[in-house]
């Protein structure tokens, strides 16, 4: 599936094996609930690819057909300096899609359905102005759920590095300015910490205004949607 | 497969069981015993005149607990490498709950049901199970402005990286200025945070006039 920030769908490759003995009637039954934190991460952490829920999250909410919970879409903080692709904007103004997974049992283009419905809602319900996705190449995403849902491709983001304490586990920025109070290699060396930067993949950047009057603020180029390789090169 | 009603001594607790549960989880499984009687078989295998059990060593604590004389066991026949195998599988391979069927089914048992019984039964708290009953229950819009009216009253956060010997000036001057703040807080009901707000306004009003 798809997803956003490091976020990716679990199965892409999947999509095409998705049942549904009548499609038209399981997309007009499918409907979003609000879940809660652990009823998401719960979903996530055992059938999303990434297996983790990142932290800052802000909203989750459930894909549901005929009763069963057979999808996850999560909202969240995103990158720090996210909000700063709008002139203007604060980070009050933007969520970034941090995880979806929807089910190989439910039918095909339900991603889109299930996209839709989120967006509508956020647009009606609340005051933000845009929200933010990314999709990782370095796993074969290129993000077609969003354009296949008119988001803007703004290019590849700058990928922020990880960092390696030598504690066997990888740490955000984020999570290490938590728990150590900074993520400044200097700083934490000269603490005696042998921290290192551990480079990452860019990603691809999609933003989709929820407020249109917004659309003109947006500070960088929009650039053509990235295609598969055999696309670019042709029927073959 | 043979099921037969063994007598408790010749029981034993398999002494490589992995499987561990603590007393709230033994107590779950003594009320659920007590109310529903023993509804699943002891698995177990013959060693010399006595039986290991592979699966069922919790139950079967309790059941020496209620004085149970006989038991009825799944007797298997199976070499040391299969039966821990098989202790394995009993214990992992299982489906798992889709949560808005539960969700439902948690709604249906609670509607006939107290909370207090549930639990005593279930290894849920009673907000992951109230959380459980309310799944689905509530609209996209009445969620998303709730979410609304909560980040509108949310106070914000400002983090500061400090050193020890800075950190030792700012709290200085924030206790020092704490008795006033307490007293001008206004609508933030943090003290520490007016009293920053204090020392800031202070100096921004100086350098305005230093300015004029």
């Amino acid at each position: 599936m798809t997803g956003a920030g490091g976020v990716m769908g679990s199965t892409i490759p999947s999509q095409g094996s998705r049942a549904g003995s009548n499609p038209s009637t399981a997309l007009h039954d499918l409907h979003l609930v609000p879940i809660s934190r652990v009823d998401a991460k719960t979903l996530i952490v055992r059938n999303h690819y990434a297996h983790s829920l990142p932290g800052g999250t802000k909203m989750s909410f459930g894909t549901v057909l005929n009763n069963r919970l057979l999808g996850v879409m999560t909202f969240g903080v995103g990158p720090f300096y996210g909000y700063k692709l709008v002139n203007h904007a604060t980070p009050d103004d933007v969520v970034t899609l941090t995880r979806l997974w929807l089910s190989d049992e439910l039918p095909k283009n339900c991603e889109s359905k299930v996209l839709g419905i989120a967006l509508r809602s956020l647009k009606r319900d609340t005051s933000l102005k845009f929200v933010l996705a990314y999709s990782d190449p370095a796993v074969g995403h290129l993000g077609i759920i969003y354009q296949a849902t008119n988001w803007h491709y703004t290019g590849l983001s700058s990928a922020v590095p990880l960092y390696d304490i030598g504690d066997g586990t990888l740490h955000h920025s984020r999570s290490l300015a938590q728990q150590l109070g900074s993520h400044s290699i200097r700083y934490l060396t000269l603490q005696g910490i042998n921290a290192k930067a551990v480079p990452q993949s860019a990603k691809h950047r999609y933003i989709y205004f929820l407020d249109d009057s917004w659309q003109s603020r947006l500070a960088v180029p929009v650039l053509p949607y990235p295609k598969k390789e055999r696309e670019i090169n042709g029927n073959n | 497969m043979e099921i037969i009603e063994l007598p408790i001594e010749a029981l034993k607790e398999a002494v490589w069981n992995v499987n561990q549960v603590d007393e709230a989880m033994m107590q779950r499984l003594r009320v659920s015993i007590g109310k529903y009687g023993l509804v699943q078989n002891l698995v177990v295998r013959q060693i010399a005149n006595d039986y290991e059990v592979l699966s069922g060593n919790h139950r079967l604590r309790l059941l020496h607990e209620l004085l149970i004389k006989k038991v009825p066991c799944v007797v298997v026949d199976v070499d040391d490498a299969h039966a821990r195998l098989l202790a394995q599988a009993l214990n992992h391979v299982h489906g798992d709950d889709d949560l808005g069927l539960r969700a439902e089914l948690i709604r249906e048992v609670m509607q006939v049901l107290p909370e207090e019984e549930v639990l005593a039964v279930l290894p849920d708290t009673m907000d992951g199970l109230k959380g459980m009953a309310n799944l689905g229950q509530e609209t996209m819009t009445g969620y998303l402005q709730n979410w609304e009216k909560a980040r509108a009253a949310r106070l914000r956060n400002l983090l500061f990286k400090l050193t020890s010997d800075q950190l030792q000036t700012v709290e200085a001057a924030v206790a020092q200025i704490l008795p006033q703040a307490r007293l001008q807080q206004g609508i933030n009901p943090n003290a520490r945070g007016t009293a920053l707000y204090l020392i800031c306004k202070s100096f921004v009003d100086k350098e305005n006039k230093h300015d004029h």
